[in-house]
């Protein structure tokens, strides 16, 4: 009992003797009538001063003063005094936070694989890769991506595919400087080397690694704005960036990311809806990029690469449809070659049953063969995949998948070949 | 005498009929707190988005959610309505496209009001209410 309830308690057995002693001394020489009535006034009076006693314990008892009822300026100080409690707790816990290591999460891919074509068949590696998203404060982010992959001569090779600073705004904004995986669309920088968490075993072709036939710069380094903004049920997304534009060297894209050699700015943008309520996992966007690509041959040849493209995703808990198409409207800065345009795209449905998910997709592209861009690029011919696959999950981080593909090539080279494809991928 | 005896049998009926009808729904649907740490301010309607990692900020502060093993399973199906294995997945993409963590797993209602309490921003699920937290919503 504290010492405030004692004290009420204590002036509450005395007021309740006192008055008893009183009135049985004073009864004693008065008539009995008399005698009644004053015992009743004393009684009345005794029951006001319980009810008053009564009432202060009630006070004294409430476990807090409600926030409301203080004045303002004592409530000013509560708040300051909270908030400094709770900086220097979160300075602690964030030292603590700091002590419990670095969180360290992965991706593992291996396969086989047969063709009907040139291409290679066999047991295959695919890569390994470890992420590393330490918390390095309230607002400030690391994004560290380390890949080891085994390349088309056997050689283990180790690519620093991510190294990103960020600093958080809030939730509307986030900046990241440093290497990035290049925000266009949406297929590239939700899945990239995450095979675990990708449906199929491949990515589209044209949307692969600059070395590994892509046609796009896959990775930038540079500056990145990325947030979202809540409106209505659902929530705008955007992504704004810029960094070094990418050359083409040795016949493959390469990203520049030591430093620019051509001094080209490269800049993009990417707008997308994610919506809620009944059309939740629904997701459309827009996006354009602009670079100036050169490339090693002499004369030099300059393109100015200009790409708008949209895609649509639709992804829950039972499907996942994906569709993207890019739109090329490049300008040959070097020569008289003007405006060539392009196109590239792709769609993918696919069902997560209770234990199979099923998958197919289809990827065309029709690219100007008179294009510097793609002419000078080994992966730069049109052509035509549709593939079928089937996906089992053992459990929420490893999954088998086999896919059947036949491709054609369009142009260039023109030919086709069917593949069988098996790939066990994990995430840790 | 006797009508004592009817009176106490009618009694302990009565008793074994509410304590039933208080049994039957808690065994349906046992409540589910959401809980943050005192100086955080929340809505009840942020709680999905804090738990998929689409908001991480309240105001200034940052927010920090914690899942409860043993109360996982009811909270993904009645608040995130999703999947476990979904919502695993929604995680992984989050962390390796922007670089944030998945919510730290505590075994009980224990550790998690333990976390709540001691960590800013913290925001977690009990199984019963708890003194000492803001208390977010009850689900």
């Amino acid at each position: 009992m504290t010492t405030a309830r004692f004290t009420a308690a204590a002036t509450l057995t005395t007021a309740l003797i006192s008055a008893l002693l009183t009135s049985a001394a004073a009864a004693q020489a008065q008539s009995p009538d008399q005698r009644i009535a004053d015992l009743e006034r004393k009684l009345e009076r005794s029951l006001q001063v319980i009810d008053e006693l009564a009432r202060r314990i009630k006070v004294i008892e409430q476990p807090t003063t409600r926030r409301d009822d203080l004045p303002t300026g004592q409530n000013a100080r509560i708040e300051a005094v909270e908030l400094q409690v709770s900086q220097i707790v979160s300075a602690s816990a964030l030292r603590r936070g700091a002590d419990s290591g670095v969180p360290i999460h992965g991706f593992a891919d291996v396969g086989l694989g047969t063709s009907t074509g040139g291409t290679r068949k066999g047991f295959t590696i695919g890569s390994l890769d470890l992420y590393l998203t330490p918390q390095l404060g309230e607002r400030t982010r690391a994004l560290i991506e380390l890949v080891a992959e085994v390349g088309a001569n056997g050689n283990t090779v180790v690519d620093l595919e991510r190294a990103q600073l960020g600093y958080a705004f809030g939730d509307s904004a986030t900046a990241w400087l440093g290497r990035f995986h290049t925000p266009y669309g949406y297929y590239n920088a939700a899945f990239h080397h995450g095979q675990q968490i990708a449906t199929s075993v491949r990515r589209p072709r044209f949307l692969d690694f600059e070395d590994r036939g892509g046609i796009l710069p896959a990775h930038t380094a540079g500056i990145w704005m990325t947030g979202g903004i809540r409106a209505g049920s659902g929530k705008f997304t955007y992504d704004v960036w810029a960094g070094n534009s990418p050359r083409i060297a040795g016949n493959v894209l390469s990203p520049n990311v030591a430093g620019s050699t051509n001094h080209h700015m490269s800049t993009g943008a990417n707008l997308g809806y994610q919506f809620g309520g009944v059309l939740e996992g629904l997701r459309l966007g827009a996006h354009a990029l602009r670079a100036r690509v050169d490339d090693d041959q002499t004369p030099l040849n300059t393109t100015t690469v200009n790409i708008i493209g949209m895609y649509a995703v639709y992804d829950t808990d039972r499907w996942e449809h994906i569709a993207e198409i890019y739109r090329f409207r490049n300008r040959d800065t070097s020569g008289g070659n003007g405006v060539r345009t392009s196109t590239a795209g792709f769609m993918q449905f696919a069902y997560r049953g209770d234990w199979l998910t099923p998958y197919a997709r289809y990827e065309r592209t029709v690219l100007d063969q008179t294009d510097g861009y793609f002419s000078q690029q080994d992966a730069g011919a049109s052509y035509a995949r549709a593939a079928f696959g089937l996906r089992y999950d053992f459990d929420m981080k490893s999954t088998v998948k086999f896919e059947l593909a036949r491709t054609r090539v369009t142009d260039r080279n023109l030919g086709a070949y069917s593949e069988a494809l098996l790939q066990y991928a994990i995430r840790f | 005498m006797k009508w004592i005896c009817i009176g106490g049998r009618v009694a302990r009926s009565a008793v074994l009929v509410s304590l039933l009808a208080c049994h039957q729904p808690a065994a349906m649907a046992a409540d589910l707190y959401v809980i943050a740490h005192p100086a955080t301010r929340l809505a009840a309607g942020d709680v999905r988005e804090v738990f998929l990692g689409e908001k991480s900020f309240s105001e200034s502060a940052r927010l920090t959610p914690v899942d409860n093993f043993a109360a996982q399973p009811e909270f993904l199906s009645r608040v995130i309505k999703l999947e476990p294995g979904k919502y695993s997945t929604v995680w992984t993409k989050k962390s390796f496209r922007d670089g944030v963590n998945p919510p730290p797993l505590k075994s009980s209602d224990a550790e998690v009001i333990e976390f709540v309490r001691r960590i800013p921003g913290a925001i977690g699920y009990v199984s019963n209410a708890v003194p000492g937290v803001v208390m977010v919503g009850k689900f």
